[in-house]
């Protein structure tokens, strides 16, 4: 083995017994170290994870959306209006819907209310089923998943498919009614025949799938309405250009492209994110502070060891050498616990202690686990705002200390 | 073989609080022989071996090693002859607390990067040598001060330094252990080695392993080495 290595193990094995030596001290401070990029790592992991999940199931949404805007408000869609969609020139289907909010007084949640369209597969178009696949992305074939175990077809009239979120909330299952009062305070008991797979979970676990007719007593829409039409389109490259036409030629209408309810989710949860990590700045910034302090100041007992490591034959450059590799020791460990922990902690435990903060709305949240999603930019953010400040902040105060004349030591008590 | 030529040493030059610790002090160190430094208190002598020690630079004057100029030379090459030529044993024992008496004493080589078998071979071997081999695992924080001081003769000795440097050995040892630190410095000069020693205690200066005795006071030689 060459000197130089034998050295830098010398320098390394020194390292680790100092760090040892102030054993209490560097654990309070690993374990304070660790929380924050713990913190820092969950709030990370879960936003990316949860918006390119989002970005997967809106990849199969529909391109065009348009509803009907009276004066700025949202209004219910005219029948009337489709026709003059359709023949416009690119516009491959369009397809109306059926859905609404429902607050439900008893449990204070709003549940989705949606009457299923047609199966896929009796579509006149099959354009809203493609999806390009990117070879390079591991996720892609997810894109495939059925959002819920279920044909397709609406429930029968008097009948209602429930989400998980729904049943859990309601305390019911299959074969058990549901009460709703109707626009006009008349009570409708629905029938539940099938509850929604627990993987479609982030999208459906407040949703209720019921029969359109039922839906338009619930909601007292006359049959000459809907609530918004779906807009599928030729060619993908057109989407833009067709909702360009459809506001020219019906002036109260509003589309909305796939890539705008896109923007809005990624704008969602990064707000989400960022007001996580408000909530904790003070946690990170008293880390900081703390960090800082620890760091940049050398006790008196650590000076002295510099002063006597100087003046037995060691160079400054082995000084500082010895004093980045506590540094560096401290924060990377702190650094790959912390991204450890932080994982399971999204990926495994569904963010327990982040949940409320990050999740669902209002009194009803979903329960579901995350495709695990991380990558290097993630990581590498994380080590550039954790590992390199304090590992630098060891460095500065060791270089002053060190580059003092080392009769300091033998001044220590001398004359 | 050292040779001081009209050295000078200011602390804090140019502000009130300056003072001038070393006035033009001319010296010539012999090879192989014990050189004890003498003075009150505040007379310079700490300063001056640190100086012939090359941990400081002196404000003046030129400092000579072997006939080779290493005033000037730049930290690198001072800490390089400091840690191949000079052993230092200080006044207080200055080991590292919390580490065992064997990696204290294996210290000042680790910058070399001897390989470590060789090196713990020498380690204790040196123990043995000062009776401390029992020590060797032992942390430093359990040895009594006699002990303590040892273990830190043998650190200076680790590197096989020409020349030992100590400052006060012996002014927290009681008389026994001062004349068994006495004896040891006889088997440095017994293997050729050159010991400057800065002292004000008459154990000391008046043993008889001493060779020359260089009296200082206020930063001046007081007269001719004896």
């Amino acid at each position: 083995m060459t000197p130089w290595i034998e050295k830098q193990r010398y320098i390394i094995d020194f390292t680790i017994s100092s760090l040892l030596r102030r054993k209490v001290k560097n654990i309070g401070l690993l374990a304070l170290y660790t929380l924050i990029v713990f913190i820092l790592a969950s709030t990370m992991f879960f936003t990316y994870s949860i918006k390119k999940e989002a970005k997967l199931i809106l990849q199969g949404s529909p391109e065009i959306v348009v509803q009907k805007i009276v004066a700025g408000r949202h209004d219910l869609f005219p029948v009337d209006y489709i026709e003059p969609i359709k023949a416009i020139r690119g516009v491959a289907d369009v397809e109306s819907r059926l859905w609404g909010y429902y607050y439900d007084s008893l449990v204070q949640a709003n549940y989705t209310v949606l009457v299923p369209s047609r199966p896929v597969d009796k579509s006149q178009s099959n354009a809203r089923t493609t999806v390009v696949v990117d070879p390079n992305d591991p996720h892609a074939a997810d894109v495939d998943k059925p959002l819920y175990d279920y044909d397709g077809a609406a429930p029968e009239a008097g009948t209602i498919v429930i989400g998980n979120g729904v049943a859990r909330m309601r305390e019911i299952g299959v074969g058990d009614f549901m009460p709703f009062m109707a626009f006009d305070g008349q009570i409708m008991n629905l029938k539940v025949i099938g509850t929604l797979s627990a993987e479609s979970e982030l999208v459906s676990s407040d949703l209720i799938l019921v029969n359109g007719a039922d839906f338009r007593k619930l909601f007292g829409i006359a049959e000459q309405f809907v609530t918004d039409v779906i807009v599928t389109v030729k060619n993908p490259s057109e989407v833009g250009m067709v909702a360009g036409k459809i506001k020219k030629k019906l002036q109260s209408a509003r589309p909305i492209i796939r890539e705008e309810i896109l923007r809005t989710y990624d704008s969602i949860f990064n707000w989400r994110g960022g007001m996580m990590i408000v909530v904790f700045s003070a946690a990170v910034l008293a880390f900081v502070i703390f960090a800082w302090d620890k760091a940049s100041g050398l006790s008196a007992g650590e000076r002295r060891e510099i002063g006597i490591l100087k003046a037995v034959g060691w160079e400054t450059g082995d000084v500082i050498q010895m004093k980045f590799w506590e540094g560096a020791m401290v924060s990377l460990s702190a650094y790959f616990s912390g991204v450890i922990l932080a994982y399971i902690h999204v990926f495994f435990t569904g963010s327990a202690v982040f949940e409320p903060a990050l999740k669902g709305w209002s009194a009803l949240y979903p329960h579901f686990s995350l495709t695990p999603y991380v990558n290097a930019e993630q990581l590498t953010t994380l080590f550039f705002l954790t590992v390199v400040p304090y590992t630098v902040a060891t460095i500065v105060p060791t270089w002053r200390a060190a580059t003092i004349d080392p009769d300091t030591a033998m001044r220590h008590t001398g004359e | 073989m050292i040779e001081l030529l009209n050295v000078r040493k200011v602390f804090n030059a140019g502000s009130p609080s300056e003072f001038s610790a070393i006035n033009g002090v001319d010296l010539r160190i012999a090879e192989n022989r014990v050189t004890v430094l003498k003075g009150p208190s505040g007379s310079g002598k700490t300063t001056l071996l640190s100086i012939v020690g090359c941990m400081s630079r002196p404000s003046a004057g030129r400092v000579k090693l072997r006939d080779r100029e290493i005033t000037s030379l730049p930290e690198r090459f001072l800490t390089d002859i400091r840690r191949k030529t000079f052993g230092f044993i200080f006044q207080q024992p200055n080991l590292i607390k919390g580490i065992s008496v064997l990696e204290n004493v294996m210290l000042p080589a680790y910058p070399l990067g001897e390989k470590r078998t060789t090196l713990k071979v020498k380690a204790l071997h040196g123990l043995n040598e000062l009776n401390l081999s029992g020590k060797a695992a032992s942390k430093v924080e359990w040895l009594s001060g006699g002990e303590a001081q040892r273990v830190s003769i043998v650190r200076a000795l680790i590197n096989d330094p020409q020349i030992i440097i100590a400052d006060e050995p012996t002014a927290h040892l009681d008389t026994k252990l001062s004349y068994r630190f006495m004896e040891i410095v006889e088997q440095f000069k017994a293997q050729g080695k050159t010991v400057i020693i800065t002292s004000h205690d008459p154990l000391v200066y008046d043993s008889k392993t001493v060779d020359d005795v260089v009296n200082l006071r206020d930063g001046k030689l007081e007269s001719e080495p004896a």
